[in-house]
């Protein structure tokens, strides 16, 4: 007869590194000097001290989008590497580690979306806030019919510098920020409009109407996609933006960063 | 007709009405002790004090804030009551005795309120502060929190103090001797912040420049990427030059325009 715990271990046999979603600082103590496996802490902020720690800039509410966020994070800071097998254990029903997983580190499927999170110019939060309204724009769309949105955040300065007013500015000598409930409201009635919505680093809505005007040459993106696409990758290839698209034909939200399509997500999953 | 007071003046009387005195009060504080209770609960007065030394205090003893208060409601009551009851029943030998003491009682019940009020808000402040200050992981900052709670706990000793008739001028010379050292420091660590907020509030509310300008402040020229109450930041070449915004009141400002 076997006990329970036994049949985890093939589960937990012979991993390189164990991932620990959202410790508290008893189970820390508890697992830290484990044996055959170096321990890394993923959560939204080293509140056990880790020594290896991946800092997740949102919390994930799907505890797959947060392991895969975690693997990539682990990657991009070197705490793990191609092939490794990984042990990862995480709170999924409650507060307290509730579950574990086993999976591989595959470097084919590395996405950048821990580099568009972490990485950028931009605060994280900022960026979660805006993928926030276009996902929320997504599902609703305008008034029942399907839009489409560009979103350009970060490095406001130069944005403003390769783009042109379509028309009068609606945020002009204003200090809106994203993320504030009326605002969100705002972007919807302004996603009507043509153009792009310039946000700053901190989250300030600088224009709104914009047309963007990076030089296009080189920038690779997937065929198919159209010009509020290409757009918003030659101008993240043109500064150090991220640009956030929400397509009007098919639904998708998508990240672009350094000219090249980072991250795509189905609103309806959400 | 008539009335008949003397049995009113009847030394036997007199002790039944003591005593019916005396049974009055004490159902009466029981009853103000528990409507205190009740009431302290219902404002969320346990919630609020939660985690003070005094709760911990309470606790130590087998009881909560919130009992402690309504019984002591209903002891003063019962004190009260007992010295009415003395002075009906004219068991008192010399009244300029008690009322010295009876007119020092509100004083005393006054000076005891502030004070407790005094440490439960001292550390409350403290709790407050140290939440605000803890992702500023440096050790020395853990003084801070315990200043605040101590000023806040001084000022209440002083009042509870001067409530009960000490002489407290001494204390106030040092309470003052520190205000004006506490705003003397804020003032001059904090100045170039001071002035840094009073230009950031005018750059906010004109708009000089916003973002996207190009800009020279001082020697930095470039893009405006940032302004805030504090600082605008400029992006030149790569280069991102975070300048205090008094710079652009003492150097002046020059708005680019190809």
């Amino acid at each position: 007869m076997a006990r329970p715990t036994e049949l985890l271990d093939d589960v937990l046999d012979g991993i390189d590194v164990l991932l620990v979603f959202s410790p508290s600082g008893a189970y820390y103590d508890r697992v830290k000097d484990v044996e055959g496996a170096d321990v890394v802490v993923v959560a939204t902020e080293n509140a056990v001290g880790a020594e290896t720690f991946v800092e997740l800039p949102l919390a994930f509410d799907d505890v797959k989008e947060r392991i895969r966020f975690g693997i990539e994070g682990a990657l991009s800071e070197g705490a793990v590497e191609d092939g490794d097998a990984l042990g990862c254990a995480a709170p999924l029903f409650g507060d307290e580690v509730d579950m574990v997983a086993r999976t591989k580190v595959d470097e084919s499927r590395h996405s950048g979306i821990y580099d568009l999170f972490a990485n950028s110019r931009a605060e994280p939060g900022v960026i979660r806030d805006v993928f926030e309204v276009a996902i929320e724009l997504g599902q609703k769309g305008q008034k029942g019919e399907p839009v489409g949105a560009l979103f350009v955040v970060g490095d406001a300065g130069k944005v403003m510098n390769k783009s042109r007013p379509l028309s009068y500015n609606p945020f002009e000598k204003s200090h809106v920020h994203v993320g504030d409930p009326i605002v969100n409201v705002m972007l919807k009635e302004f996603s009507r409009l043509d153009g792009a919505f310039v946000i700053s680093d901190s989250g300030k809505i600088v224009s709104a109407y914009r047309y963007l005007e990076p030089g296009a040459e080189g920038t690779d993106i997937p065929k198919g996609l159209g010009a509020r696409h290409m757009a918003a990758g030659a101008i993240t290839r043109d500064t150090t933006a991220v640009a956030i698209v929400l397509s009007e034909s098919d639904g998708l939200v998508r990240a672009f960063k350094g000219g090249e399509l980072v991250l795509e997500l189905d609103p309806e999953e959400y | 007709m008539q009335v008949d007071f003397s049995p009113v003046l009847d030394p036997e009387f007199r002790y039944v009405l003591a005593l019916a005195v005396l049974f009055a009060g004490v159902a009466l504080g029981y009853v103000v002790g528990r409507v205190n209770e009740r009431l302290l609960l219902a404002l969320g007065v346990d919630d609020a004090v939660e985690g003070t030394s005094i709760e911990r205090m309470a606790r130590d003893v087998g009881a909560s804030t919130v009992t402690l208060v309504a019984r002591l409601t209903s002891w003063i009551i019962y004190a009260f009551s007992v010295l009415v009851a003395l002075q009906v029943a004219e068991l008192t030998v010399q009244d300029a005795v008690w009322y010295p003491i009876v007119g020092f009682i509100p004083s005393v019940v006054i000076a005891v309120a502030v004070l407790f009020f005094g440490v439960i808000a001292g550390d409350k402040a403290e709790l407050f502060v140290s939440e605000r200050l803890r992702s500023v992981k440096v050790p020395e900052m853990s003084v801070v929190p315990k200043v605040v709670k101590y000023s806040v706990l001084f000022v209440a000793v002083l009042v509870a103090l001067s409530q009960v008739g000490v002489a407290i001028d001494a204390l106030l010379v040092l309470l003052a001797a520190y205000v004006g050292s506490l705003i003397l420091f804020t003032a001059v660590a904090t100045h170039q912040l001071l002035t840094s907020a009073a230009s950031g509030v005018y750059l906010l509310l004109r708009q000089p420049y916003g973002i996207g300008d190009r800009v020279a402040i001082g020697e930095h020229e470039g893009i405006v990427q940032e302004v805030n109450v504090f600082v605008t930041r400029v992006e030149d070449d790569g280069r991102e030059y975070v300048l205090p915004n008094h710079l652009v009141f003492d150097r002046g400002v020059v708005v680019v325009r190809e």
